[in-house]
């Protein structure tokens, strides 16, 4: 039987799928009609996966540099002469960049590495801080740190929030699925500023000015405790700090919001009303990328929280992973943060109880993220990265004058070319390994084809450099680890190969509690108390102090689209996805710039004239391209391959990616 | 016709092993759900399966498919060029009548025109081909809307319809009478023609009680896609809910766009590749000028369901594009499968 079934793993939604296996390549993809989330459907990007998977572009043995150049070496040499210069690298010397596209086992490994082994802190994955942001508010808030709700419920929804991005670009599955819900008849909402297709699927597109999303969340709350359109003994059984909320609200300025959002106050109370009477409520936003900020993620809780909206029933928080195992990354505490299973890493106990686990001493000083490390940290001398989807890399000077770089990878890109030590690896066909998808779906895909002779699973390699090094590590196969993964991260207690192999894929937590996953999150589950996420001490955004100054009359934000995922990476290696980027770059070779019809207008601008943006430190070209979707004052750049990425966003991109909130202040002149 | 009993099934099977690699409807342990797959273990196969949930089309017209390779020669500046082609006979047992209609339909266009597709053409003369008469059809199916079921009419080695527990087995080619006659099946005598057609007729009559979720309204659909009296609204409508994911096309028994591209491999050699392509997206059309971002991808959408099912294509193809197989409508993401459009045509015309 050539169709084998497996799991997408482009992004966080972990579509079910068939792969088609013949003599030992995987030469078509087809979707896997069972599949509980999926149902049959794959987007653009899952549908030409196969073409990826056969690309012989890719990394097939070990490299070392050796006066500039890289030299072609056996496994062995790269692994014992990795061991010998990490001999003489001490701790928090050196960082650990992990995937959010590796599996929950090669992942475990790699942060196990970092801590036991080279006994270094300073782990995390790429400088995307949206989901460890999510996961704190929903840990503040519910002691739970992924999706709430039960996206297997959702045809029975009757009101669905969308919250920033656009996620029939990101997640093409996850926006069908509120496309149906719609279609099933829920009231869907979305708030962007712009004009995307999830707000053309949605009966209501709130669109505020960028930088007040916080505040149209505060508004609705604050319309519905002027409206008495709350459950005061629910709140005061169910919540723990509701008064210290009740004071907060009272400070919102409905006027201020309406001013600073753009919204009307009927608009607002319409919406807050509906919201207020619905029965089964969702609210999504994405992470990674282009998520929203804390205080705006804050703000969404607690107006689920104190409309009722959650620990009651199928409804809730989704937060949606731009990345196949991002979820999973975390789970397995691929943070300076959290340690496996979201335990405090600063917590003495948490990190007592994982030496007993690993039967080794751990570190104590706190760890930092790789790309604070680079920024801030003097001491780095080295740096370990697996698969690295963007190619946009900051602090590029910073890591060329590390001493060490090793590069697990099974692409060239940017890192491979700054490595001293290059380190192939597999495909997520070519190995054993578990993926947790955005609604916390541990699903396992099984080997389907053979990699290259020199290609082995990161772990693998993880373990013979441990074992090099010292420890006494014995892994043999992914299942092993993923049964100490069992036993370290309490979410996943339950779970093992045999029942994952059975089932498509289990939702955690499964533990002795719930042997059979857990699909939505119930009040008990959260010790039957609630608090309101009050962040006091969250620093405001530079964004929200900053004037917008009458030179700078535009706001700027920037995105991607749907091909243009990850900066390309994976996409160039395949044809369609490919093609398809190209199409509207012959359009626009030069990348583009949307602004509204009325600007347009206004400023006399025709469909794709250059223009020059100005902000206070930089300065770039690019086409206009006319667009309904952005409002008057708005300008918008999708910003996808390094071409089309002048100095001008690099050097702003790490602020404006990071969500929705920020914009750049900037001029527009027409150039030549 | 003849009658094939029950236990001769896996003499049938086995006899086909030996020359043929052995296609047909299997059933996911796990998912529960009907792939038409090569089968390893013919005990898999399963007859009884609903439509599977992806055409044939894979086997003659594969997603991904070598069709031929080059290596250029600079001293010489010749181009040597291997053709890959190395293909096995197979044998596609259980197609749905839909499905092999669907085959016919790719015959013509790879076939049937001008230039014969050689790549195509070796798939296609290595098959053979059996039918099986849905005696009930499934939710999803309308092929007695697009003439194309539930019984297959031409284009079969061999036809199976069930009758109690055993099939009716009626001939369509001579490696079918050949493969009777090696069997040694058993003639059905006169009455058969009028059993088959009871089946058929009963099956037919069914369609109101089981094919329930695509009540489509072909014909009226087709008259309106013919003169163009579909207002714009319709297709923004339309356009709005359209993800560019291809589905349609990829899983459509009649979908026959193409993308060649060559890759330049590591030994030096140069692959021609041809895959799966689809109208709905950006680059296979190369619309230009973008003003309003939706509008070209309302215009591609709109094609896609005049190539399925206007007058013109018809006349092409000598029957709809379309055969009535549901499937578009269940992998799209945007709930704008062809049957859909056609109630949203419907709607336009009643107003309701
Ligand atoms: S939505 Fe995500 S997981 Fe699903 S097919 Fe697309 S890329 Fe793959
Ligand atoms: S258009 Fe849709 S229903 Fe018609 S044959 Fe193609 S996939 Fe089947
Ligand atoms: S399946 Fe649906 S969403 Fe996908 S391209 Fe076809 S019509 Fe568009």
């Amino acid at each position: 039987m050539p169709y084998e079934r497996a799991v997408c793993n482009f992004c966080g939604t972990g579509c079910g799928h068939l792969l088609q296996v013949e003599e030992g390549r995987v030469r078509g993809v087809y979707p896997l009609p069972g599949h509980p989330l999926s149902q049959g459907r794959l987007c653009v990007r899952g549908w030409h996966i196969h073409e990826l998977l056969q690309t012989e572009e890719r990394i097939t043995s070990a490299f070392i540099r050796e006066n500039g150049e890289l030299r072609l070496v056996l496994l062995e040499q790269a692994i014992s002469y990795t061991a010998e210069r990490f001999r003489k690298l001490g701790g928090e010397e050196v960082a650990f960049l992990a995937s959010p596209r590796a599996s929950n086992e090669d992942n475990y490994l790699f942060g196990k590495f970092a801590r036991a082994v080279v006994k270094s802190n300073n782990l995390s994955l790429s400088s995307d801080a949206g989901q460890e942001e999510s996961a704190k508010v929903l840990l503040a808030g519910g002691g739970w740190p992924a999706a709430t709700g039960s996206l297997s419920k959702l045809k029975q929804a009757d009101f669905i929030l969308v919250a920033g991005g656009d996620l029939t670009k990101q997640n093409p599955i996850i926006a069908s699925e509120i496309h149906r819900a719609r279609r099933a008849g829920a009231l869907v909402v979305t708030v962007s500023p712009r004009k995307t297709q999830m707000a053309r699927l949605s009966q209501v597109h709130l669109r505020p000015v960028p930088g007040t999303f916080s505040l149209v969340f505060e508004g609705l709350t604050r319309i519905l405790y002027e409206e008495k359109k709350f459950q005061a003994d629910y709140l005061e059984k169910c919540t723990e700090n509701f008064e210290a909320f009740f004071k907060k609200l009272e400070q919102v300025d409905l006027g201020e919001v309406v001013a600073r959002t753009g919204l009307s106050l009927e608009i607002l109370t319409e919406v807050a009303r509906k919201f207020y009477e619905s029965k089964l409520t969702y609210a999504f936003y994405p992470t990674g990328v282009q998520s929203l900020d804390r205080k705006t993620m804050s703000a969404l809780f607690n107006l689920m929280l104190f409309a009722g909206k959650l620990g009651q029933g199928a409804g809730g928080i989704i937060p949606v992973t731009g990345i196949s195992n991002l979820l999973g990354s975390y789970d397995l505490g691929l943070s300076p943060v959290f340690l496996p299973g979201y335990l405090d890493a600063s917590e003495e106990k948490n990190v007592k109880k994982l030496e007993e686990l690993w039967q080794t001493p751990l570190s104590r000083k706190p760890g930092q993220s790789v790309s604070a490390c680079l920024a801030e940290n003097k001491s780095l001398r080295a740096l370990v990265v697996v698969d690295h989807d963007e190619e946009i890399i900051r602090n590029v000077n910073r890591i060329k004058e590390l001493e060490l770089v090793v590069y697990f990878g099974a692409y060239h890109n940017n890192f491979a070319s700054l490595a001293q030590v290059i380190i192939p690896r597999p495909s997520y066909a070519e190995a054993e390994g578990t993926y947790t998808n955005a609604e916390r779906r541990v699903q396992l895909n099984r080997k389907k084809v053979d990699p290259p002779s020199e290609v082995r699973p990161l772990w693998k390699n993880l373990t013979e450099l441990a074992r090099a090094l010292g420890h006494d590590w014995k892994y043999h196969t992914a299942e092993e680890i993923f049964s100490e993964i069992a036993k370290v991260v309490p979410q996943y207690s339950g779970l093992t190969y045999a029942q994952l192999d059975s089932h498509l894929g289990l939702k955690w937590p499964c533990d002795e509690k719930h042997p059979q996953g857990t699909d939505y999150l119930m009040l008990d589950e959260a010790g039957n108390k609630f608090r309101f996420v009050l962040d006091e001490n969250v620093r405001p955004q530079p964004q929200a102090l900053a004037e917008q100054k009458a030179d700078f009359p535009f706001k700027l934000t920037v995105g991607r689209s749907n091909y243009f995922w990850h900066q390309n990476s994976l996409m160039k290696r395949t044809f369609i996805p490919k093609r398809e980027y190209n199409a509207l770059l012959l359009l626009y070779p030069k990348g583009f710039v949307e602004i509204s019809e009325e600007d347009a207008r206004r400023l006399q601008l025709r469909e794709k004239q250059l223009v020059r943006i100005i902000s206070e430190s930089a300065e770039m070209i690019l086409a206009v391209r006319i667009s309904p979707d952005v409002l008057p004052g708005q300008l918008y750049v999708p910003y996808f391959i390094e071409d089309m990425i002048p100095e001008f966003l690099l050097r702003q991109v790490a602020e404006l990616e990071k969500n929705e909130e920020f914009f750049l202040p900037v001029r527009l002149e027409k150039a030549g | 016709m003849y009658w094939l009993e029950r236990h001769q099934l896996d003499n049938l099977v086995k006899k086909l092993t030996e020359s043929y690699e052995l296609f047909g409807p299997r059933r996911d342990k796990v998912s529960n759900e009907v792939i038409f797959d090569r089968l390893a273990n013919p005990l898999e196969l399963d007859l009884e399966a609903p439509i599977p949930y992806n055409p044939p089309k894979y086997i003659l017209f594969p997603h991904y498919e070598e069709i031929l390779r080059y290596r250029y020669d600079r001293q010489s500046k010749q181009v040597a060029i291997e053709k890959l082609s190395h293909l096995k006979p197979k044998a596609l047992v259980g197609l749905r009548s839909c499905d092999l209609t669907g085959i016919l339909c790719l015959d013509r266009f790879f076939l049937g025109q001008e230039f014969v597709d050689e790549v195509y053409l070796e798939h296609r003369k290595k098959l053979f081909l059996i039918s099986n008469t849905c005696v009930r059809p499934f939710p999803q199916c309308f092929c007695v809307c697009t003439d194309s079921g539930p019984s297959a009419k031409e284009g079969f080695d061999l036809d199976l319809t069930r009758v109690g527990d055993r099939y009716l087995v009626e001939v369509g080619s001579k490696k079918g009478q050949n493969l009777v006659e090696e069997l040694g099946l058993k003639e059905a005598g006169e009455e058969a023609a009028e059993l088959k057609k009871k089946v058929v007729d009963e099956s037919v009559s069914s369609f109101d009680a089981f094919a329930l979720e695509n009540k489509a309204w072909i014909s009226r659909a087709t008259n309106r896609l013919t003169t163009g009296f579909i207002k714009p609204e319709v297709w923004e409508y339309i356009g709005n809910q359209c993800f560019e994911c291809g589905a349609c096309s990829f899983v459509c028994p009649t979908c026959s766009c193409f993308n060649v591209e060559d890759v330049n491999r590591l030994d030096g050699t140069t692959d021609r590749i041809r895959t799966w392509d689809s109208c709905s997206f950006e680059g296979y059309t190369k619309m230009a000028g973008d003003h309003n971002p939706r509008k070209p991808v309302e215009d591609r959408r709109n094609k896609r369901f005049f190539c399925k099912l206007s007058y013109s294509q018809s006349k092409k193809y000598l029957r709809p594009g379309c055969v009535g197989c549901g499937r578009c409508a269940r992998v799209c993401p945007g709930d704008i499968g062809l049957p859909n459009v056609v109630t949203y045509i419907r709607r336009e015309i009643t107003g309701d």
